[in-house]
């Protein structure tokens, strides 16, 4: 896994958001991943753990960014036959104290350019929002993520501009994406 | 011609028309004096229409001919453009009218001018809502004098549309003012235009001309009919049977003229014989009579008609109670009553006055009877009258055998669904008010629906009113109107009969208070109205001294608060009277008052209920039941004899409550507290909605019949609020709180009853003009001696009162500090909280003080407890350290092991929590405003409601979506387990299509690991077999054991202030608008009726109008900014920019320099602003930005 300095962050700054490593929803209560003696982990970090030794086994990629189990790093591999493939995307994501009552927060933070994700990484996800449920996990929302990738929503945008395009001129719309694929993702 | 003479001789004229106006008359001064009235300066010709109206002020009716001289030119007049000179003139007009209303043709020659056509046109378009007062009272009295002689004025005013403008009025005065005096004005003035009142020769011919003018003409037509649905609204609904009366009479009058065709219309469009059953139930004689002579006249016109829709409405069922009443009651009611009662055939009719005075009750019956012999019993040869739909009858016969505890249980449900499918969407609709209540249904559908003595199992309850809100409110036919709409839309108009259990008491006609916006009432110290009472032994007890004395009570006494007064005065033990010590006495007469042992009280021979005050009783007793009861003025003087009794088993009667007993009876067997009830059960019904139809969803889930988790959301669409509302109880409340002795407790006991019991039928204006003016008796430090003050000849009461009386109108001030404002905070309502004065605030170290201080205190102090990190909100924390809650703020749970929490000390929480109950409380009282968003489930806890887990959704939607869905899961769990029809019950029971024990949870409460819903229950984790036990500690720590404590505090810190239980009348949006004020600021298009522009600006001078605009253009946040800048707080008070007060000022700064460089100024307690004369509007909106934004966080002098 790539280290955060490849991360175009400086000319592309993220609104702040989800940024700040154990900040976000974390708060106080947010502990650092194993650092506790290991006798008592809350309720979401015992989520949070077996979601981690589950995805290990499938062909995700993600895990925790440092010691902190609640804030994780993810890469999403473009898929292939879309103007996305070749590129390496990293999400960052932040687990709420409450998780998983509430779902996680997943931000992109390599440009892409795609009509349901807006220039601040922020995607557009019904089971991100009021389609959450516990039963959800991380690796659902990850193949969510992908899916999206591969199909946009142009009915649903968070950028206008770049659904106009899809729907109207789409070989532009693919030009573009890919270029952008070929600048920022790799 | 010098101009000083003229002058002179106006300013002489104006005294010597003071002096002797009749002799100005003679001499033609006024037709002088408006001569040359367009000479004159602008004051001058104010002085000139003076002398003029003073010269018409009751002139003698010879004088006519030289008063009708000077009307051209009042006439002329009207089309002035200033407004005094208008009003003058309408009102000398008014005068000319009111003097020769006795002769026809002068009043005929008033009309040949363009008067009418004049006045109207100053009337449209809402221009009498801008007139003043007087004025508008001037103009109607003018048209009403016009009307009453002159057919050629009718028709112009019919021309003109008159209906149409009188119908809005009417309404206005109504519903929004409830002025009834203007009502009546309103409704007199259309029986003038139906019919004059003398019938000389003459006359009659006029009255013919009147008819065919108005008969004649289809428009007319239309005019009439909608005013009479109108009518028939206002007069079910006036507060006063004089309304009422007047309401009447006009109806009569225009049944009287029409042709049957019109009636059977009218009777489509207006339900005339709903509406006469309505009447028929009252017991004014008068009325009464009306009611009758309207339905004979109607018999008359189209028997076979009417005599269907009598039957149908009910009103046949009236006439015939009526006509059989016990002649015996009559004589007895007809005893000499004390009270006198007034007659309503006032001047509506003054050649009836004299015959209808002598309308007696025998003559009311006689017309009864005449009306059944000569209409009903000629065709009703069948004895069975009523004739009921087939359904109405299964349903009471469906009731009346599901409530009878032996009945089989199986398929009801299903029966109820059945039969309610039909009745609710269908048929309730065809079928009138009448039948549905005779048919008995309401009673047995409350003992359905509540828990009635025949249902003891609450499941079944909750079955009950979940399968008939589902049918109530989600099944609208072409989604038009809701059932449960027209369902409520009937019983209201049930209630309409109950006229007479509700009824007003005024003490004095004259002096009645406007029913605008008032302030709070402070408690008073000034001598407030006392009623002298009597006591004296009962003639037939001879254990009890007699004491006799005279006390002045207050209006508010009971005799259960008396009790304890006179008790040991005249109570004797036979053991403790041997005794010499008196301390044992006093010991032992404390004790004796019990149960066993106590007083009753008498009067005229008649047992008082112990909870309702002497006053209210002895004025039920003097008035015997009439519905309208003004108390004479000589009542204040009398002495009131009360008699006493010991309390012995065999006279105890059991008073539970007033509408036990004096709810009148109803057709169908039912009585006004059924009616009452089966409300409150309907407003529960709809306000739990959610709730029930959620639970029904849940149901279906766990049966089976719903299969994913993702359709268990339900939309809800409860009926709007007020549709509840009752215009007539509202009516009568706003009339009996216009009585100036309301705030001294002469408040009818049916009045506390409907406040407490049935809130949702009065709107929340009426109920926040009942707080206000109760208020003052609910201050905490009153409350302690209000028992000792109750009689005012107890000696203590002086002392306690003392230092009170010193300065009871100043406010009490306390500075605090900027930088420990919450140390401040607790500080100063630990000592002034419980203030019964005004309480301001000054900050240290700044010169600002009053008001604007004040509002920022409590602004920046709900600031301060919304930041994070004090452990009192669930919520995020954000990096600006306040809580932000999307939803409102919402208690964070504590686990009541743990006292200390990351530092938190959780004795802080709770006494921020008892701050923030002060705060409330006292925001409440002064009028302040708090700035902090707190959840409408706060709210509910506030107002003493219970939350559930239905409750959690509004404050945090995900988790209550997901304990609302495990609450599903244990359903259906136990419905599988139950009903045993599968032999693997847990084999389809995963949670989403995961296993339970997947989602890793343990027993903590979500998003708070430290809070262990059972000992050790971080190493417990769910499962389904434990999911239910899970799901009921979440939601007993989330919203009740978890945050009990907090609550409780809170409760205290506002009941040591106030009663906290005075605040459950509203509701929690109510709350929110008392506490937060208005959230919509301003409408943009009333912005500036509200504000006012002095020195140097007016309402069209160029810097207000850029200034307007761009407060218009300002967004939400600069709108707050704006009324934080200009008041000190940054919402609204109640009722928004217009309840302002004193009014936001907008004035012109003088400004040295260059003005662009000045800054806008304010002053906060007088809500003044100062503003530059920009030279650009870009430039005001730059400075205005910046001061608003810059200007916040200080006092200064400016």
């Amino acid at each position: 896994m790539s280290s955060s300095s490849s991360f175009p962050t400086s000319r592309f700054p993220f609104a702040a958001g989800a940024g700040a490593p154990g900040g976000g929803g974390g708060g106080s209560s947010v502990r650092p991943w194993g650092s506790s003696g290991g006798t008592s982990v809350s309720s979401s970090g015992k989520r949070i753990q077996k979601e981690l030794m589950d995805l290990n086994a499938s062909d995700c990629s993600a895990g925790p960014k440092g010691d902190n189990l609640y804030h994780w790093l993810s890469t999403i591999i473009g898929p292939e036959g879309t103007p996305y493939e070749g590129g390496i995307f990293f999400l960052d994501i932040v687990f709420p104290p409450d998780y998983p009552f509430k779902p996680p927060m997943v931000t992109f933070k390599t440009r892409i350019y795609h009509c349901n994700i807006d220039p601040a990484g922020k995607v557009h996800l019904d089971i991100l929002k009021d389609g959450w449920s516990p039963a959800f996990t991380i690796s659902k929302v990850l193949l969510a993520i992908k899916d999206v990738i591969s199909n946009p929503d142009p009915y649903t945008p968070l950028v206008m501009s770049i659904s106009r395009q899809y729907l109207t001129d789409r070989t532009k719309h693919d030009e573009i994406a890919a270029e952008w694929t070929m600048r920022f993702a790799r | 011609m010098s101009v000083n003479i003229p002058n002179s001789c106006l300013r002489a004229l104006d005294a010597i028309s003071l002096e002797c106006p009749d002799e100005c008359l003679g001499r033609g001064v006024p037709a002088a004096v408006l001569q040359f009235f367009d000479f004159f300066s602008t004051t001058k010709q104010k002085v000139a229409l003076r002398i003029v109206s003073n010269v018409f002020n009751g002139y003698a009716e010879e004088d006519g001919p030289t008063a009708m001289e000077a009307v051209p030119a009042l006439c002329n007049l009207l089309q002035s453009s200033d407004k005094t000179i208008l009003e003058s003139a309408i009102s000398c007009l008014a005068l000319v009218a009111a003097g020769a209303s006795g002769n026809a043709e002068h009043l005929s020659k008033l009309c040949e001018t363009n008067v009418v056509e004049a006045t109207m046109a100053l009337m449209d378009n809402e221009g009498w809502k801008s007139l003043r007062d007087d004025t508008l009272t001037a103009i109607l009295e003018l048209l009403k004098n016009l009307a009453s002689v002159s057919e050629k004025a009718v028709k112009s005013l019919f021309e003109l549309n008159f209906c149409e403008l009188l119908k809005q009025m009417i309404t206005y005065y109504s519903s929004s003012h409830h002025d009834n005096d203007k009502v009546q004005m309103l409704v007199e003035l259309i029986y003038q235009l139906m019919l004059p009142p003398e019938t000389s020769d003459q006359q009659t011919k006029l009255v013919a001309a009147n008819r065919n003018a108005i008969m004649g003409q289809t428009t007319y037509k239309d005019q009439l009919a909608s005013i009479v649905a109108l009518i028939a609204q206002i007069s079910k609904s006036a507060a006063q049977s004089s309304v009422c009366y007047s309401c009447i009479v006009v109806i009569g009058s225009i049944v009287e003229l029409s042709t049957p065709n019109f009636l059977t219309e009218l009777q489509k469009t207006a339900n005339i014989s709903s509406f006469l059953t309505c009447l028929l139930a009252r017991k004014n004689r008068h009325i009464l009579f009306q009611a009758l002579k309207i339905s004979r006249t109607l018999l008359e016109k189209d028997q076979e008609f009417f005599f269907e829709t009598f039957t149908k409405e009910g009103v046949r069922h009236a006439i015939d109670a009526i006509s059989s009443q016990d002649k015996n009651s009559i004589l007895k009611s007809k005893r000499k009553n004390s009270m006198k009662e007034r007659c309503f055939c006032f001047d509506l009719e003054s050649s009836l006055t004299d015959k209808a005075c002598r309308v007696e009750n025998n003559v009311v019956m006689e017309l009864a009877e005449e009306i059944n012999k000569s209409f009903f019993l000629v065709k009703g040869s069948k004895k069975s009258a009523h004739r009921f739909g087939f359904s109405l009858k299964s349903v009471r016969d469906f009731f009346a055998r599901s409530l009878t505890p032996s009945a089989e249980n199986q398929d009801k449900g299903k029966q109820l669904s059945h039969l309610s499918r039909r009745l609710l969407p269908d048929e309730l609709q065809v079928y009138s008010t009448f039948e549905f209540v005779q048919s008995g249904s309401i009673r047995y559908l409350t003992d359905y629906l509540s828990n009635a003595e025949y249902c003891n199992a609450n499941p079944e309850l909750q079955s009950r009113l979940q399968k008939f809100a589902h049918l109530a409110l989600t099944m609208s036919n072409d989604g038009s109107t809701k059932p449960l709409g027209i369902l409520v839309g009937k019983l209201l108009d049930t209630l309409h009969m109950c006229y007479d259990t509700f009824p007003v008491m005024l003490s004095d006609e004259q002096c009645t208070r406007e029913s605008t916006m008032i302030p709070l009432r402070y408690p008073e110290t000034q001598e407030t109205t006392s009623l002298e009472l009597k006591f004296r032994r009962s003639k037939k007890d001879k254990e009890l001294f007699n004491y006799t004395a005279v006390l002045s009570v207050k209006l508010f006494s009971t005799p259960q608060a008396i009790e304890p007064v006179i008790f040991p005065r005249v109570f004797i033990d036979p053991e403790t009277s041997h005794k010499n010590s008196n301390q044992v006495k006093e010991a032992n007469r404390i004790m004796k008052l019990d149960e066993r042992n106590g007083l009753r009280f008498f009067y005229n021979g008649t047992i008082l209920n112990p909870s309702t005050t002497f006053l209210e009783s002895i004025l039920l007793l003097m008035s015997k039941g009439e519905a309208d009861i003004l108390i004479d003025p000589s009542f204040w003087d009398d002495e009131h004899c009360i008699t006493y009794r010991k309390r012995n088993k065999s006279n105890e009667l059991s008073f539970k409550s007033y509408y036990n007993t004096h709810l009148g009876k109803l057709p169908g067997d039912l009585d006004g507290s059924d009616l009452l009830d089966m409300l409150k059960v309907l407003e529960g019904i709809n306000h739990c909605s959610y709730q029930l139809l959620m639970n029904g969803q849940i149901e279906k889930f766990a049966e089976g019949t719903l299969q994913d988790l993702d359709d268990l959301k339900v939309a809800v669409y409860p009926l709007p609020r007020h549709q509840f509302m009752s215009s007539l109880l509202t009516n009568k409340l706003e009339l009996q709180m216009q009585d100036v002795l309301f705030e001294d407790g002469f408040i009818p006991s049916w009045c506390v009853y409907l406040v407490e019991t049935c809130p949702f039928l009065l709107p929340f204006d009426t109920r926040w003009k009942y707080f206000c003016l109760t208020a003052h008796r609910s201050f905490m430090t009153d409350q302690i001696n209000s028992s000792a003050n109750q009689v005012n000849s107890s000696p203590d009461q002086v002392s306690s009162h003392s230092d009170q009386v010193k300065s009871p109108a100043l406010a009490k001030k306390y500075r605090v500090t900027r930088s420990a404002i919450l140390e401040g905070a607790v500080s100063m309502m630990t000592n002034h909280g419980p203030s019964s004065r005004i309480v301001e605030v000054e900050f240290e170290g700044e010169v600002g003080t009053g008001r604007g201080p004040t509002f920022e205190f409590y602004t920046t102090v709900s600031h301060e407890l919304q930041r994070s990190g004090l452990g009192m909100w669930r919520g995020e924390n954000s990096e600006d350290g306040f809580i932000h809650a999307h939803f409102g703020l919402f208690p964070k749970p504590w686990s009541s092991s743990s006292a200390l929490l990351r530092g938190v000390d959780f004795s802080n929480v709770l006494q921020k929590f008892k701050l923030l109950g002060h705060l409330v409380a006292r925001a409440v009282l002064d009028g302040r405003i708090l700035d902090i968003p707190l959840s409408k489930a706060f709210y509910k806890v506030l107002l003493e409601q219970e939350l559930d887990i239905y409750d959690i959704p509004s404050f945090d939607p995900e988790l209550g979506k997901t304990v609302i869905e495990f609450q599903a899961l244990v359903r259906r769990k136990k419905f599988l387990e139950t009903s045993s029809r599968t032999s693997n019950p847990s084999a389809d029971l995963s949670y989403k299509n995961v296993k339970l024990e997947d989602l890793c949870l343990d027993f903590t409460l979500p998003g708070n690991p430290e809070y262990e819903l059972v000992p050790r229950g971080s190493e417990k984790m769910v499962t389904l077999e434990s999911l239910e036990e899970y799901v009921s500690l979440v939601v007993d720590a989330t919203v009740k054991s978890g945050i009990a404590k907090q609550i409780e505090a809170f409760k205290s810190g506002i009941n040591e202030v106030l009663a906290l239980k005075t605040l459950k009348m509203f509701t929690e949006e109510e709350m929110e608008r008392i506490l937060c004020g208005e959230q919509d600021a301003w409408a943009s298009t009333n912005l500036q009726d509200h504000i006012e522009f002095e020195h140097g600006f007016d309402m069209s001078s160029p810097s207000i109008i850029t200034f307007l605009e761009i407060l218009r253009e300002f967004g939400r946040e600069e709108q707050r900014a704006f009324i934080q800048f200009t008041t000190g707080a940054p919402q609204l008070p109640l009722g928004g920019l217009a309840s302002l007060d004193p009014k936001l000022t907008v004035v012109r700064k003088q400004c040295d320099g260059n003005v662009d460089d000045e800054l806008p100024s304010v002053n906060t307690c007088r809500h003044f602003i100062k503003l530059p004369p920009y030279s650009s509007k870009d430039i005001m909106r730059r400075k205005l930005k910046y001061a608003i934004t810059e200007g916040l966080g200080s006092f200064h002098l400016s």
